[in-house]
């Protein structure tokens, strides 16, 4: 009698969800972080590696039972690298996916964009891209390096050890470039040091030799550089090296992966940064094989702009358990308290928002990797925002 | 004294009529600008990253863009182009479609990071007292040798005549019974081989990645402009332009140096009617 197999699976039907149903409201709502990041636009490079590092972070935390019992989930959003893109993915995240906390690596004006919307919504918001500094809010947080903290210690280390006197400067004519610049001219002149020769060069601009012929012309002892990320960086390089200019070079904007790129172009040139994939420390290294591990081929190298959004997501995590709720008021408390022990090494963001941080320093190999040859230790991110603890 | 300037001056005025040759030859035949000529630039510069992914000696790699440019500009040609001659407009249109298809093409397989090609020649030479890049003074070189080629090609060839009445009129070329549609084909080809030929020259000055054609594009289309559809004019433009550049980035700042070679077009040009 097939009616009555149909009734009794209705009620079969019914009874299962009357038992599922309530054990799906016992599942705790997720801790949501969303990560507004320029998966299209200049970022583009960069943006799948940030991910990649939030969603390692993400797993380890759920693998140890989430966040105060509730699971983690990260939320990918396109802030297209720019500021109109950023309003749109920082609402989104807030209204749509409901986040707790936003951490992310963007462009400076994509930060200054969603800053002022994750600070009206009250939203937690960890910035994890190192920029031009002096970036303020009640819920912004940086754990990222400044110029102050990188920008010393690699000109006195070329003065010191390679006893460079008279300083060539080189800069793209952009604000982050010139920034940098000035930055470099300031702790130059603090350690008596002189600038024979400072010129920009324009963004689009590849062709480099009206500046290499006035280096060469002021036969500086050493250059110090700040291009705008990646490929203007192996342009001036190899048309350097094309010219025979051999002298010491210090430069404010290459990183790993640029390097790797360049093949032989970078060759010698030093750097400092806050992170390297060489840096020798046990939890370094356990990073980077749970990377390996997690994303297999299709991982993208974890490098200085990624790492610090794996630190990011463990230290809101922490100042998560440490106020024992995700109330921003009370994270907000928190943050500043909690130190992660990372891939970096300690990391705690009591400096008005911003972190002291271990700064590395770095030379390119011929084969165009990096080697880290010496480490300063915790640098001072100094006065940022003297508005705030 | 002035060596280095001199040197600076001439292989600058070298690297932009390589750049901008390919695009003057289209427009001299077609009377289109090839806005997809950045694009071509990227795929030779791209041909260089193969030649090193491949183990290939570099200068194999010039051989690779030249085949590779051709053919990617026998099917723009085929395909697009071909329909268009009569709407001189919609090229500019096509052209740059064409631009973004192949630049997104790059994109999609290597990605937006930059890549690294390995250079023949990276040492540097000592030359009247100065120390200066021997790729640079190579590019004098082969600029003079691709001139000299392209030269000879339009003056004392069957193809060149050909050529030459076409640009000269094309009705008229065509009721003499010349097949002025295989010379446009023939032309785009060469047009953006030289182009992707150019791209492969360029290499080893600058990082590769896929929208790396976008500033030459710009000076080359001024120097277009500026030289019309003569050979000897563009050498001319490229040296007085080019030397502009330098000079002015030299003894000024290289933000009024990027300026000069559009200001100086843009004056040229309204003293000098250009006619097609």
């Amino acid at each position: 009698m097939p009616k009555v197999y149909w009734i009794q699976s209705l009620l079969m039907l019914a009874f299962v969800m009357l038992v599922a149903s309530p054990a799906q409201t016992q599942e705790k709502k997720p801790v949501v972080v969303a990560i507004p990041v320029g998966l299209s636009g200049v970022n583009s490079v960069v943006a799948p590696a940030v991910v990649q590092s939030a969603e390692l972070a993400a797993d380890e935390l759920n693998a140890k039972g989430g966040i105060l019992g509730r699971p983690v989930k990260v939320v990918p959003l396109d802030d297209e690298s720019g500021p109109a893109g950023a309003v749109k993915a920082f609402n989104t995240g807030i209204r749509q996916d409901k986040a707790d906390a936003i951490i992310t690596m963007e462009t400076s004006a994509a930060r200054n964009a969603g800053a002022p919307i994750a600070e009206r919504a009250k939203v937690p918001f960890i910035y994890t891209s190192f920029y031009e500094g002096r970036a303020c809010g009640e819920s912004l947080f940086v754990n990222a390096w400044v110029p102050e903290q990188v920008v010393p210690p690699l000109i006195k280390f070329m003065t010191d050890d390679k006893n460079i006197k008279r300083w060539f400067a080189v800069g793209s004519d952009y604000a982050f470039g010139r920034g940098m610049i000035e930055a470099a001219k300031k702790t130059i002149k603090d350690m008596g040091g002189t600038i024979v020769g400072e010129e920009y060069q324009p963004l689009q601009q590849s062709d480099w030799t009206a500046i290499i012929s006035k280096i060469r012309a002021a036969s500086p002892d050493g250059i110090i550089y700040s291009t705008s990320g990646g490929g203007p960086n192996i342009d001036f390089l190899k048309q350097l090296k094309a010219a025979g200019i051999n002298i010491p070079i210090g430069s404010l904007s290459i990183d790993e992966l640029t390097a790797e790129a360049g093949g032989n172009a970078a060759e010698g040139v030093y750097y400092t940064g806050d992170y390297f994939t060489g840096i020798d420390n046990p939890e370094n290294k356990r990073f980077l094989e749970a990377m390996k591990k997690k994303f297999g081929s299709e991982l993208k190298t974890p490098n200085a702009l990624s790492e610090q959004e794996y630190d990011g997501v463990h230290a809101y995590a922490m100042a998560v358990e440490k106020a024992r709720t995700t109330d921003a008021n009370a994270v907000l408390q928190a943050l500043p308290t909690v130190v992660f022990e990372g891939p970096r090494g300690s990391v705690q963001m009591n400096k008005q928002h911003h972190a002291p941080l271990p700064i590395y320093l770095a030379q390119v190999q011929a084969d165009g990797k990096t080697k880290v040859l010496k480490d300063f230790g915790l640098i001072d991110p100094g006065d940022q925002c003297p508005k705030l603890k | 004294m002035y060596t280095i300037e001199l040197f600076d001056v001439i292989t600058t005025a070298a690297v932009l009529y390589i750049v901008a040759l390919g695009l003057l030859i289209v427009y001299g035949v077609l009377k289109i600008i090839n806005l997809a000529h950045g694009a071509f630039l990227a795929l030779g510069s791209y041909a260089a990253v193969i030649a090193t992914w491949l183990g290939w000696n570099p200068w194999s790699a010039l051989i690779i863009a030249l085949a590779v440019g051709v053919a990617v500009g026998a099917v723009a040609e085929w395909r697009v182009l071909r329909r268009l001659y009569v709407r001189p407009l919609d090229t500019i249109l096509a052209t740059w479609g064409l631009n973004i298809i192949v630049v997104q093409g790059i994109t999609l397989y290597f990605g937006r990071e930059i890549h690294f090609a390995e250079s023949a020649i990276t040492q540097a030479v000592n030359i009247g007292g100065v120390t200066y890049s021997l790729y640079r003074l190579v590019l004098l070189v082969v600029a003079v040798a691709l001139g000299m080629l392209v030269w000879l090609v339009m003056r004392r060839t069957q193809i060149g005549i050909v050529a030459r009445a076409v640009i000269m009129n094309e009705e008229l070329a065509q009721v003499l019974g010349i097949n002025t549609r295989l010379v446009r084909f023939v032309t785009f080809c060469l047009g953006a081989g030289l182009a992707s030929l150019a791209g492969a020259l360029i290499t080893p000055l600058v990082s590769v990645h896929p929208n790396l054609g976008v500033p030459w594009l710009i000076n080359a289309f001024m120097l277009v402009l500026v030289a019309g559809v003569s050979i000897g004019n563009l050498a001319l433009a490229a040296l007085f332009l080019g030397g502009a550049q330098v000079l002015v980035s030299a003894y000024g700042n290289p933000v009024l140096g990027s300026l000069t070679i559009v200001i100086l077009a843009v004056i040229i040009l309204r003293f000098r009617t250009i006619t097609i």
